[in-house]
């Protein structure tokens, strides 16, 4: 159908959506442009507009009001730039789901088809902005912001299959959001473990165009399915065809650090710096790599860097500050690693911190040659395993820990550790031939072998027991027993979900019941921090979204609580997808 | 960053750096400037003060300023290479339209030109949106300083193309324009005028566009609804 018509700027062809009534903030560090995009929105009939001149200034409105919408130009001068306000924004919780996020900038932005930014603004726009245009792009995202509602909060309540299904039933209606609608379906499968199905909906973009992100998605797939060679090839064609796809380079340089090929993976990663350097992750990527091949320049620019992004970044991290200590060491200038440590534990406090600053601090000695304070680091480091009252650290930090204890000539603690790691992951191969290995350097190979199978078999018993009294019918003595073994495991998965498993089947047998639903929605949340993408995961979500609705209110405080009482939960172990 | 752009940068690194960190400002200017003449402009009631067709002048020159500066911009980040951010997505082309009335809305009215549009209602294409609304804006913007009071954008399904016109009722384009064809090429050879930076620009933009072993032209006609001047921009 054609139509002719002679323009009017005051068509609008929405539902009629009321700008008037809405909160407005403007972040720019000019004023000019603020006093016109003012003028813009009185004209549109708003009366609620507040305004800040820099990223901090934004933060400390942000935090009193919610604003229905945000119009933030990117490049703010001194301090946070607009992504970084806007990722602080969407981490502290400080937007409404329905709030309108626009990021302005004075030419096309990089950041908008790099596919790396976690926080995406709802819409990015070029300068000069008239009024009809700003109308036209509120309208946009606001209709697009309605598609997908239902959907965002099936994602925010962690239910990540009827989220998929949700999208996959709005395909049809919104051929304009199809793209969209199919991109978050496949990111919703990934996060709920269904790989497979995640790679048919990639395919399925791929057959109209080569979107970058559906064949970095597909390359992400093939990579955690084991196929580096296949991934490598994926990521590197689409950095072939489009030089700025940041998020390829991540993923290249993950590939080939899986391979084993840290020169290569180092090379990629130098060349993502170069292209974008403000990336808090991606300088520590670097720092670690160029550590492990003993590039000390190379490694000491990019932990700096890191320290410096992160400062204004709320995805600041410790592991900046370690590894410019170690690189200090390596420079043989203790003196300084010391003082960045003592920095580190001070800035960011909290147990997980002070074990690892310790075994830094230790490894440090020990590369330099100072054996007898060496030696000193890993006996304060047994102390503090030895207080009960401590939280334990991470996996990756244990077995860290074990190693440097073994080296220093500590042995007890290390063993203990050691077995504590094998029972929380009895029935994880891969990371079990890691904890032989570490046996294996410290001349106890069959001592090892001996205290693994004794601690798997110890968790099995405990987790074969809870599932004993359940198939037996025993539900209440079960879900008892299952709270024991939780205790004794905290961080086991299987006996994890096997607790949570077991409290949904007494409420499909029972009836719902509020307490022991939101028992079951912590452990899973639980879970979901220390290994997030899971497929259990998923599935367990949807069947207690089936018995009742599950409040994302819960389910975001027991996230909180666990990340509060155990920190944030490192990176490394996330499968993320964009 | 490959050898041939990183001997480019390493031949001036401070002219890179200051280019990159000046444009913002020259945006700031340029979007100041072009707002308040628009605000002034929509608030004078009689277009018969003499100081509003100095106003409306102004506001074309100032138009002029900025796609002459989007352009630039997009050449130095090297538009049309596998260097550019370029972005494509499905859009509706009644939005497409909206977004291009909508810059052009204030600088048409104010110089007494009546603007067409006729496109497919419900008509979605996949393209990069900011870098067609700035050859389009740019089309216009071209077409006002030619036109007699007529300007057309008009949007339409060829076959596997989406055909997008700018055309206006003036004289049309000299001979040699049309002869030469619309390709980067020639455009180099207009480089000592004005239209040089504006047709490569587009022609970029339209080749940047692939689908399927096809990619986008632009051209030039005279004729058309409006028996002017005609551009034309055809995207896969």
């Amino acid at each position: 159908m054609m139509s002719s018509e002679v323009f009017s700027a005051n068509t609008t062809a929405d539902g009629g959506i009321d700008w008037a009534e809405k909160r407005y903030l403007i972040i720019d560090d000019f004023v000019g442009i603020r006093q016109l995009l003012r003028e813009s929105l009185r004209n549109l009939g708003a009366k609620h507009i507040d305004q800040a001149s820099s990223g901090g200034e934004a933060m400390v409105l942000l935090s009193k009001t919610r604003y229905d919408v945000v119009l933030c130009d990117y490049n703010l001068g001194d301090g946070k730039n607009g992504q970084q306000v806007l990722e602080e924004a969407r981490i502290r919780n400080l937007m409404l789901p329905s709030s309108v996020w626009l990021m302005v900038s004075a030419e096309k932005s990089v950041e908008s088809v790099m596919g790396a930014a976690e926080h995406q603004p709802d819409a990015y726009i070029i300068k000069p902005i008239t009024e009809g245009v700003l109308l036209t792009r509120l309208n946009r995202v606001w209709i697009k912001k309605q598609v997908f509602s239902e959907i965002d909060q099936a994602f925010a309540d962690k239910d990540y299959l009827r989220a998929a299904k949700l999208c996959q039933d709005q395909v049809a209606h919104h051929p304009l959001h199809a793209i969209d609608l199919l991109r978050m379906k496949a990111t919703l499968l990934l996060k709920a473990g269904e790989t497979e199905q995640a790679g048919v909906v990639y395919e399925q973009v791929l057959q109209d165009r080569d979107y970058n992100w559906a064949r970095c998605g597909l390359g992400k797939i093939r990579m955690a399915a084991g196929d580096l060679e296949a991934a490598r090839m994926m990521f590197q064609a689409v950095i072939a065809d489009n030089r700025f796809y940041i998020d390829a380079f991540d993923q290249l340089a993950q590939s080939f650090q899986l391979q084993g090929k840290t020169e290569e993976s180092f090379d990629v990663l130098q060349k993502a710096a170069k292209l974008s350097p403000n990336s808090v992750p991606r300088q520590r990527s670097l720092g670690q790599t160029a550590l492990k091949l003993g590039n000390i320049p190379v490694a000491e620019k990019a932990f700096r860097k890191c320290i410096e992004i992160g400062e204004f970044s709320v995805r600041k991290t410790v592991d900046a500050y370690l590894g410019l200590a170690r690189v200090c060491g390596q420079k043989n200038d203790t003196k300084e690693a010391i003082r960045l440590l003592n920095a580190a534990v001070h800035q960011f406090g909290g147990d997980q911190v002070t074990l690892r600053a310790k075994i830094t601090e230790g490894l440090v000695y020990h590369e330099s040659g100072d054996f007898r304070r060496a030696r000193k680091s890993g006996d304060e480091l047994e102390a503090m395993l030895a207080d009960d009252v401590r939280q334990r650290p991470d996996t990756e930090t244990c077995l860290d820990m074990a190693t440097l204890l073994f080296a220093v000539g500590v042995k007890e603690a290390p063993v203990h550790l050691l077995q504590y790691v094998t029972r929380n992951n009895h029935d994880n191969t891969v990371l079990l031939d890691d904890v032989q290995k570490i046996f294996d350097r410290a001349r106890m190979s069959d001592e090892g072998a001996e205290l693994i199978k004794e601690a798997r078999m110890e968790a099995a018993e405990m987790m074969n027991r809870g599932v004993l009294l359940w198939k037996t019918g025993k539900l209440a003595e079960a879900i008892d027993w299952m709270r024991t073994a939780r205790r004794a495991l905290p961080h086991n998965m299987r006996i994890l979900f096997n607790s949570a498993q077991i409290i949904i089947s007494a409420l499909q047998q029972n009836g719902y019941e509020r307490g022991l639903a939101d028992e079951a929605i912590g452990v899973l949340m639980h879970v979901d921090a220390i290994a997030p993408g899971q497929q259990r995961f998923a599935q367990l979500m949807e069947q207690l979204a089936m018995l009742a609705p599950v409040s994302g209110v819960v389910a975001a405080a027991a996230a909180s609580e666990y990340e509060a009482a155990n920190g944030p939960v490192p990176e490394s172990t996330r499968f993320t997808s964009s | 960053m490959d050898e041939q752009a990183s001997q480019q940068q390493e031949g001036s690194p401070e002219l890179f750096m200051f280019l990159a960190s000046t444009v913002h400002d020259m945006k700031n200017s340029i979007s100041v400037l072009s707002g308040t003449l628009e605000n002034l402009l929509s608030a004078h009631q009689s277009s018969a003060a003499p100081e509003y067709g100095q106003m409306a002048q102004m506001l074309y020159q100032t138009k002029r300023l900025n796609d002459n500066l989007i352009q630039l911009l997009a050449l130095y980040k090297d538009v049309g290479k596998p260097g550019y951010p370029f972005d494509p997505a499905p859009r509706s082309m009644r939005e497409l339209v909206e977004l291009v009335a909508g810059q052009a809305h204030m600088l048409l009215q104010s110089r007494g030109i009546a603007f067409e549009v006729d496109y497919p209602q419900d008509a979605i294409w996949t393209l990069d949106e900011d870098l067609v609304i700035g050859v389009l804006v740019h089309a216009i913007n071209n077409a006002v300083r030619y036109t007699r009071d007529r300007i057309r954008l008009t949007i339409a399904v060829d076959g596997d193309y989406l055909e997008l016109r700018v055309e206006d009722n003036g004289v049309g384009f000299p001979a040699n324009m049309l002869e030469s064809g619309a390709s980067a090429k020639a455009a180099i050879n207009f480089l000592s005028n004005s239209s040089g930076l504006g047709l490569y620009f587009s022609s970029e933009v339209a080749k940047m566009h692939k689908h399927r072993q096809r990619s986008g032209s632009i051209a030039l006609e005279n004729g058309g609804a409006l028996g002017g001047g005609c551009f034309v921009l055809r995207l896969p």
